[in-house]
């Protein structure tokens, strides 16, 4: 009996373990399920064990990046050869991923080009999303604007979207041309996806570009975070408690004290001052589901005088209160192992009551955003994402108190879906379908987005895009006729993009189509149809490295764009006035441990911009002298809790000049007389100390939101 | 009485099969851990954590075989040189843990590796990641304190990140010494019931300690 349980025969199992090109796989792991037998495979892939187990056991082979090979083995004593051929695994991490058009940034998944914190510490930016994506390439700079211009767009063909969700107006109001800041704060989004055309079908109702933002997850500790700045101050507490957290914080602007030190362009009267609040909350619920809430309201007011441009000494008042209310709740969670389900709804609520001199127009907007999306795989080669919302836009414009509002309401029901198949790692194809309703016009249209991707080696891709889009026309010419039908627009993007360790280069080449765009009748702009229509055509180019130089990390943009349009009021195609040939940006970033800072500049220089003189014969034939800007900021870390954080724009005090205004009658000579379009002030400066208090004081911290 | 015999005998041999079976395991587990202790290349690692992944599959209730799969996988990220490749060592690893977490969650030893994992994602990436991964570290080596108090590689561990935070902030190292102080003094005094418990941890504590002189 004691030799029957101890004299075990021993089975000798053998082979080599190898890829689908035959090619051995060292270090994989191979043994009987259950026991302990088993071994690594060698350098080429061979392997040898012994085992005392009899009948049937199963044998499995294990390596990272492949799948695990199982097979069926009965041990009798008898030797066993059994080569194992294993199957690569389609793993996010080491696949394909199409990168036409897209900058990707996100804090958790690796090999990206552009990472969440470099919004916040790029020189020239001053922590301004926009302000930083502007060094990319595929954007124009518009410095009287502050929005982002992609490919020969207008800026409003950009859209935002925070977690899924559509914001219908991402930036502060702003004086007449001068720049507009973002509504929201980089600090307070994990993950930032930057495209600048062919995106997934997931994203309507944007011609251009689409910018989604991945709000952060579940705080971690509890901390009342303080920010001291020039220009005001805010006050944020974070609660956390076991699966969930709270963020609180109101913000306070007033722009007074800065513009009395430093002389503005703009003849204010009370100058920008905003109340703001935001409150999220982050709660877990179940095994891995994820609800996030996040509310915002701020309030802003200002009011200046505008001079005339043939006479400076007649003068009128404009006033603006903006308020913004905006609501945003969204789900995410695990259905089983493949399939995830994710959704929410967001509602924003926009007030303009503006008044120049006796005359007030209140402008009101209200939009509901409602989604729902399941993502899953049909197999480990297939991907699929599927869903649908609706977007209700709600405008009303009211000319003086009393008379009746003008408006509309567009509800957009929208369904898409899309699907990944990938062949390989080396190969992916994407396919996608887009159908919307549109309650106003009464249509149903379909359109069709399509990417691939193939990546030869560990280092280098190719992949093109292609996709067709539309977009409702803005508040002010749907309000005229609400029977508009949408502008359109497909693009064609080429892209190559070589990342080997920290140092990423890209370059890619697009066609870009419009159609539809919204034309003035007669040059009469209360009589609109869609008859316009035009092009854009470009090449891009983009190096970064934060690994040649220790401690430094910069990237270089350059983009080219030829681009005509004819739209509006333009008598024929002509190159649009937010539109430059040439845009280069530098951006440089260097973290000196000695003095615990991290010194950064921007240069940017951008040809210059046409405009229309009404003195030339020729249309848009006028141009801009070129812009360039040379920023700075740093950031100093005193304390583990303290950041002093500085900057300054345009150090040479440049004057750049975006464009010219003329006067709408001539004057006595015959001469329409014109006023250039500045910048506010040649540099605009910001200081700003932000304390984190927390019982952990020895942590780094950026601001929670 | 012949039957009391048989089932006398046959109770020792169950025990004899045991206790065999508990040898091959503390035997195949201590010549593994010697391994990840000592080897310094990933040629070398990948056969012992593929050892101890084949013990984990098949003891289903021991955190230990987790523990270790994850320690190696950590010093295979060590060695590699590519970011990316760190990465994917680093995702071994946490997943390893996670199981581990899953058969003993209130194990001061396998909350402290986890805390040590998450230490190596930051070194990968100091800039973007520092803020988020640093403040988690810290925190987790405070919950391994807070399981077993004795526990020298969680406090040498949060002495590590006391001492980096305080050199770059250039502030007084002396809270960051003393920790490590009471981290050393643990490692002589604690001693695991557990014989296959962890014992890595004193030179970097050694190395600490000559740069707080």
């Amino acid at each position: 009996m004691l030799a029957s349980l101890t004299a075990a025969a021993q089975t000798k199992i053998s082979g080599r373990v190898v890829d689908q090109a035959g090619e051995g796989i060292p270090g994989a792991n191979v043994f009987l399920f259950d026991t302990y037998d088993g071994t690594s495979s060698d350098a080429d892939g061979n392997f040898e064990f012994t085992s005392s187990e009899t009948g049937s056991q199963v044998l499995a082979v294990k390596f990272v990046g492949y799948k695990e090979f199982q097979q069926v083995l009965t041990l009798e004593g008898k030797a066993i050869a059994i080569n194992a051929s294993l199957r690569e695994e389609i793993s996010e991490l080491q696949s394909v991923t199409i990168t036409a058009g897209s900058f990707g940034a996100s804090d958790e998944s690796r090999r990206t080009i552009f990472r969440a914190i470099d919004i916040a510490t790029t020189a020239g930016a001053t922590a301004d999303i926009a302000g930083a994506l502007n060094t990319l390439p595929g954007t124009q700079k518009v410095g009287e604007s502050g929005r982002l211009f992609v490919r020969g767009g207008d800026g409003y063909e950009t859209k935002t979207f925070i977690d899924g969700l559509l914001i219908l107006d991402a930036y502060n109001p702003s004086a007449p041309n001068t720049p507009s800041r973002g509504r929201f704060l980089p600090f307070m989004f994990k993950g930032t996806s930057f495209s600048t055309g062919g995106y997934s079908s997931e994203y309507g109702q944007a011609l251009s570009s689409a910018l989604v933002l991945e709000s952060k997850d579940k705080a971690e500790i509890t901390r009342t975070d303080l920010g001291i700045l020039s220009v005001g101050g805010d006050v944020a507490h974070t609660q956390v408690w076991d699966r969930g957290s709270a963020t609180g914080k109101i913000q306070y602007t007033n722009i007074k004290p800065y513009y009395g030190l430093i002389n503005q362009e703009i003849d204010w009267i009370e100058p920008f001052v905003s109340l703001e609040g935001t409150g999220v909350i982050r709660q877990k619920v179940g095994k891995d589901g994820m609800i996030k809430v996040f509310g915002n309201f701020k309030q802003s007011t200002f009011s200046l005088y505008e001079h005339s441009i043939q006479d400076y000494n007649t003068k009128y008042r404009y006033d603006l209160t903006n308020s913004f209310r905006y609501v945003n709740g969204s789900y995410k969670q695990s259905l089983n192992a493949n399939w995830i389900v994710r959704g929410g709804v967001s509602y924003t609520d926009e007030q303009d009551d503006i008044n120049i001199e006796q005359t007030g127009v209140v402008e009101r907007e209200k939009g509901i955003h409602a989604k729902s999306v399941f993502e899953g795989s049909l197999s480990d080669k297939v991907e699929l994402k599927t869903g649908g919302e609706v977007i209700v836009r709600d405008y009303s414009q009211e000319l003086n108190a009393g008379n009746v509002p003008i408006g509309f309401q567009e509800v957009i029901a929208a369904g898409f879906a899309e699907a990944d198949v990938y062949t390989s790692n080396k190969f992916v194809a994407r396919t996608g379908l887009r159908g919307e309703y549109n309650s106003l016009i009464q249509k149903f249209s379909v359109d069709p987005r399509i990417s691939l991707a193939y990546r030869p080696g560990a280092v280098g891709q190719v992949s093109f895009a292609y996709g067709a889009f539309r977009q409702s026309g803005k508040n002010s010419y749907v309000q005229i006729n609400d029977r508009l039908a949408p502008e359109k627009a497909q693009h064609f993007i080429l892209n190559y993009q070589h990342v080997e360790d920290n140092r990423t280069f890209r370059i890619e080449t697009y066609y870009k189509r419009y159609d539809n765009l919204v034309k003035f009748v007669d040059g009469s702009p209360t009589d609109l149809n869609t008859s316009g229509s035009g092009y854009a055509k470009g090449i891009e180019l983009f190096w970064r490295d934060n690994q040649s130089i220790p401690n430094v990390d910069y990237w270089i943009s350059y983009g080219y764009l030829d681009t005509k349009r004819d739209y509006l009021n333009y008598p024929h195609q002509a190159v649009p006035t937010f539109a430059s040939a040439h845009n280069f940006s530098i951006v440089y970033k260097h973290f000196i441990q000695k003095i615990k800072s991290q010194v950064g500049t921007t240069y940017s220089f951008t040809s210059g911009r046409p405009y229309n003189d009404p003195n030339e014969d020729k249309f848009n034939h006028s141009k801009t002298p070129y812009y360039s800007d040379l920023s700075l900021n740093w950031s100093y870390l005193p304390k583990p809790y303290i950041i002093v954080y500085f900057s300054c724009t345009n150090l040479s005090g440049r004057d750049n000049i975006f464009g010219y205004n003329f006067s709408p009658t001539p004057n006595d000579d015959g001469v329409y007389a014109s006023r250039a379009i500045r910048q506010p002030a040649p540099r605009f400066v910001f200081l700003g100390i932000f304390i984190t208090l927390s019982k952990d004081k020895s942590v780094t911290q950026l601001p929670s939101l | 009485m012949k039957t009391t015999n048989m089932l006398l005998l046959f109770i020792t041999l169950m025990i004899t099969q045991v206790s065999l079976a508990n040898d091959r395991y503390q035997e195949t587990m201590n010549k593994n851990i010697q391994i990840v202790y000592t080897a310094n290349t990933i040629a070398e690692l990948q056969p012992a954590v593929n050892t101890f992944e084949r013990i984990a599959a098949a003891e289903k209730t021991k955190w230990e075989p987790f523990y270790y799969a994850a320690f190696g996988y950590s010093m295979m990220s060590t060695q590699e040189t590519d970011n990316a490749k760190k990465d994917a060592y680093l995702d071994q690893a946490m997943n390893a843990i996670n199981q581990a977490k899953g058969i003993a969650p209130n194990e001061s030893e396998v909350v402290a590796l986890e805390g040590f994992i998450y230490m190596l994602r930051v070194s990968i990436d100091p800039a973007s990641r520092g803020p988020q991964y640093a403040m988690l570290s810290m925190k987790i080596f405070e919950t391994a304190i807070a399981l077993n108090p004795e526990n020298p590689r969680a406090i040498a561990m949060k002495a590590q990140m006391q001492f980096g935070t305080a050199q770059f902030f250039g502030s007084p190292t002396t809270e960051a010494c003393a920790t490590n102080a009471t981290a050393l003094e643990k490692f002589t005094t604690y001693k695991s019931d557990n014989p296959l418990a962890p014992v890595w941890g004193r030179g970097m504590a050694d190395g600490l300690a000559e740069k707080c002189k």
